[in-house]
């Protein structure tokens, strides 16, 4: 379950960049981390590899000259159902938003760190085996707050968005799926391992102070994430699931 | 204005005109009246003279007569022939024995001078002269006589002019009386109501021609405060009034073009270096991995991560006045707390003090940019960073403290402009471009808010860190 790819299916990675000097490197980088990797200078390009076969996951840069990311990445969602991460050079919110609302799995921020990156296609594939974009398409509320996961924003019951880790976010999600159970560190560890698993497995009891901190009146006194004796945790909330089309 | 003012002077101060049009208009307004109540004055006084002099006049030419006898008539004078005869009532002259002039009757020196001047030029002598005016009311003598000659029609006029004349060597006064005629009030009235309409005319034909002038100016004023904030050349005025105006409306669209130009030409450029230096970083990142040594391959990612620190810098601040994403109600002290976490997973020195939850309307991205270089900066100069939030009124207070050796006074300034960094000998070690604080304001002042830097002073007296104070308003 942690993502560790076997040699006898090597996953199928498709790069898009019209940068040979990035697309090159990288596809031997990934090459030498155990997958397979087709390349890709342009949309048109693209749009060819794809009529031979289908990838496991794209990797997609936003600026390209001619039909650029962002249209075919509409195209790989919706007729395709790929999944897929967009590559941006531009650091701004709304470039980012944009692509996850398109259905971009994910973005990655030009200069990237390439185990990063791995680590963060692997969360992506681990995703969309589980359930094909199940969880993902509607929004959680509870107590007033509410969580976004396609947009991971969560606000609370005022309105006001609060800021999360993509950890925290995690861990959110696992405590919405499984309300008023109690949740050991082992499974919350399981649930929540994602792209930045390296940071996150040093303490999960870390991870929920801090999202106490963010959503709990006092973090001191918690009400909705409950420390359970014998060691878990458990969120003592209602929780309210609605489709996110209206949001 | 509807509020009494409490003292003259603040009401002259309410009255004074603020806007261009107020006061020129007001400046005319002083100008005509000076220069037509001056005309007036100087008509009134002429017309007056004139009807005063006939007066006078009148009443010489009675006393002269009388005085003297009808001109190649030998008999003996008036006064001599009156002397026995029964008085008329009502009559033109009169012969006392006493001053004519009542206690308290002011005399008019100016009538009696004119008076005596005839009197000598026509060769009679005289002893006394008062030349004085009555009420016709208090002068039962001269009303009479305007019953009998308007034989008791019309209203009398309120004044009658009366000069007495005593000559040498007689005790007897020789009296007469001339009306004022009641024209001379008309022809005041007539002259303040024509000054006045003329007054009024000119005033209000000032007050359009100034409204055709004012009114595009005071439209462009309100385009430019527009343009001035959103920088958008969208919306611009239609050139009108007077020529200079009008012109001056032109120039200023077209500035406006070329200012909205400018900056779009310059997104689209820092968008184009952004990606084009981005990308071979990014080829570069990769191909790093590929180093053997591990040592080495850290020192080229911190490198990489140096460039990369400061490309991004560099373009925030070339955009921070041109944000392109919107404000959002956010939760101030989660989001404080979460870059504080990006430093505690760098397993950097940071401390999370007391903080208050507080939603502003801000831009996330751009106030954690600031928040990094803050904290960044903290570590970099004071080894440790001490953040904590609190709220006062409707401000937001973000603080990060560090025990590093503080900024001399005189400099604080000057650390916020961008390339400045502290102390020279340890640019090599800390890197970066110096653009941290710079940035850091620029987002501050995007939101309505300040950075503020100061010293902080230990219980004995010395500086023992520098505190950086991000203000946020709530607005």
């Amino acid at each position: 379950m942690n993502g560790e790819m076997t040699d006898a299916t090597p996953v199928r990675l498709l790069i898009v960049d019209d940068e040979a000097s990035l697309r090159e490197p990288l596809a031997e980088y990934l090459v030498r981390q155990g997958f397979a990797v087709d390349q890709a200078g342009s949309a048109a390009e693209a749009r060819e590899v794809l009529r031979d076969g289908s990838p496991d996951l794209v990797l997609l840069d936003i600026m390209m000259p001619g039909e650029d990311g962002l249209s075919l990445c509409r195209h790989l969602v919706e007729s395709r159902h790929l999944p897929t991460i967009f590559l941006t050079a531009r650091g701004e919110a709304t470039d980012r938003i944009v692509g996850l609302e398109i259905g971009a799995d994910d973005y990655v921020v030009k200069p990237f760190e390439p185990r990063e990156l791995v680590a963060r296609i692997r969360s992506v594939l681990r995703r969309a085996n589980r359930s094909p974009a199940e969880d993902e398409e509607e929004q959680f509320s509870f107590e007033g707050w509410t969580l976004d996961p396609l947009k991971r924003r969560l606000t609370d019951p005022e309105g006001a968005v609060v800021a999360i880790s993509s950890a925290e976010f995690r861990l959110l999600m696992a405590f919405l799926e499984h309300p008023r159970q109690v949740l050991d560190r082992d499974r919350l560890l399981e649930m929540v391992q994602g792209r930045e698993a390296h940071l996150f497995d040093r303490a999960v009891d870390n991870q929920v102070s801090r999202l106490r901190r963010k959503i709990e009146a006092d973090s001191r006194n918690p009400q909705l994430i409950q420390t359970v004796w014998g060691g878990g945790y458990m969120l003592a909330a209602e929780v309210r699931r609605r489709p996110t089309s209206g949001a | 204005m509807s509020a009494a003012a409490p003292t003259p002077r603040r009401t002259l101060q309410l009255l004074w005109p603020r806007s261009l049009r107020g006061q020129v208009l007001l400046a005319i307004a002083l100008a005509l009246f000076l220069a037509q109540g001056l005309g007036a004055l100087l008509l009134y006084r002429a017309q007056h003279e004139r009807i005063e002099g006939t007066l006078v006049h009148g009443a010489a030419f009675r006393l002269v007569v009388a005085a003297k006898g009808e001109p190649d008539d030998n008999a003996p004078s008036f006064a001599a022939r009156m002397a026995g005869r029964p008085r008329l009532p009502g009559g033109r002259l009169e012969v006392t024995d006493a001053s004519p002039l009542r206690p308290g009757e002011q005399r008019e020196p100016e009538e009696e001078s004119e008076l005596r001047q005839i009197l000598a030029e026509q060769e009679v002598p005289v002893a006394d002269l008062v030349v004085f005016h009555r009420p016709i009311s208090q002068d039962p003598r001269a009303l009479a006589r305007y019953r009998r000659v308007n034989r008791d029609s019309g209203t009398p006029p309120d004044l009658v002019l009366i000069a007495g004349l005593r000559q040498p060597n007689s005790p007897q006064w020789l009296v007469t009386r001339v009306f004022i005629p009641p024209a001379e009030r008309l022809m005041l009235q007539s002259l303040f109501g024509q000054t006045l309409f003329i007054y009024a005319v000119l005033v209000g034909a000032m007050w359009l021609l100034l409204r055709r002038i004012t009114r595009p100016l005071a439209a462009l004023t309100t385009r430019l405060e527009h343009f001035a904030r959103t920088r958008d050349a969208d919306g611009q005025i239609a050139p009108e009034g007077p020529d200079d105006i009008a012109r001056l409306i032109e120039a200023h669209n077209a500035m406006e073009w070329r200012i909205s130009s400018l900056l779009d030409e310059k997104d689209v450029m820092l968008g184009a270096i952004g990606h084009d230096l981005k990308t071979p970083l990014a080829a570069l990142r990769v191909r790093i991995e590929s180093v053997e040594d591990a040592i080495e391959r850290q020192r080229m990612a911190g490198t990489i991560e140096d460039i990369t620190r400061t490309l991004d810098d560099i373009l925030s601040l070339a955009r921070v006045g041109r944000p392109t994403d919107a404000m959002e109600m956010t939760e101030l002290s989660a989001l404080v707390a979460s870059v504080v976490e990006e430093f505690e997973d760098m397993g950097e020195p940071v401390e999370l003090g007391d903080t208050t939850r507080i939603a502003l309307s801000l831009r996330p991205t751009w106030i954690r940019r600031a928040l990094r270089n803050l904290i960044g900066n903290a570590l970099r100069y004071g080894k440790v960073a001490r953040v904590s939030m609190e709220r006062q009124g409707d401000t937001a207070i973000i603080r990060i403290a560090d025990d590093g050796p503080g900024i001399p006074e005189g400099k604080i300034a000057l650390m916020l402009e961008p390339f400045t960094r502290g102390e020279p000998s340890r640019n090599s070690e800390t890197g970066g471009a110096g653009l941290g604080l710079t940035l850091a304001r620029a987002i501050a002042e995007q939101h309505g808010g300040q950075l503020e830097l100061a010293n902080r002073i230990g219980p004995e007296g010395a500086v023992c860190g520098l505190e950086a104070r991000l203000r946020l308003p709530r607005t």
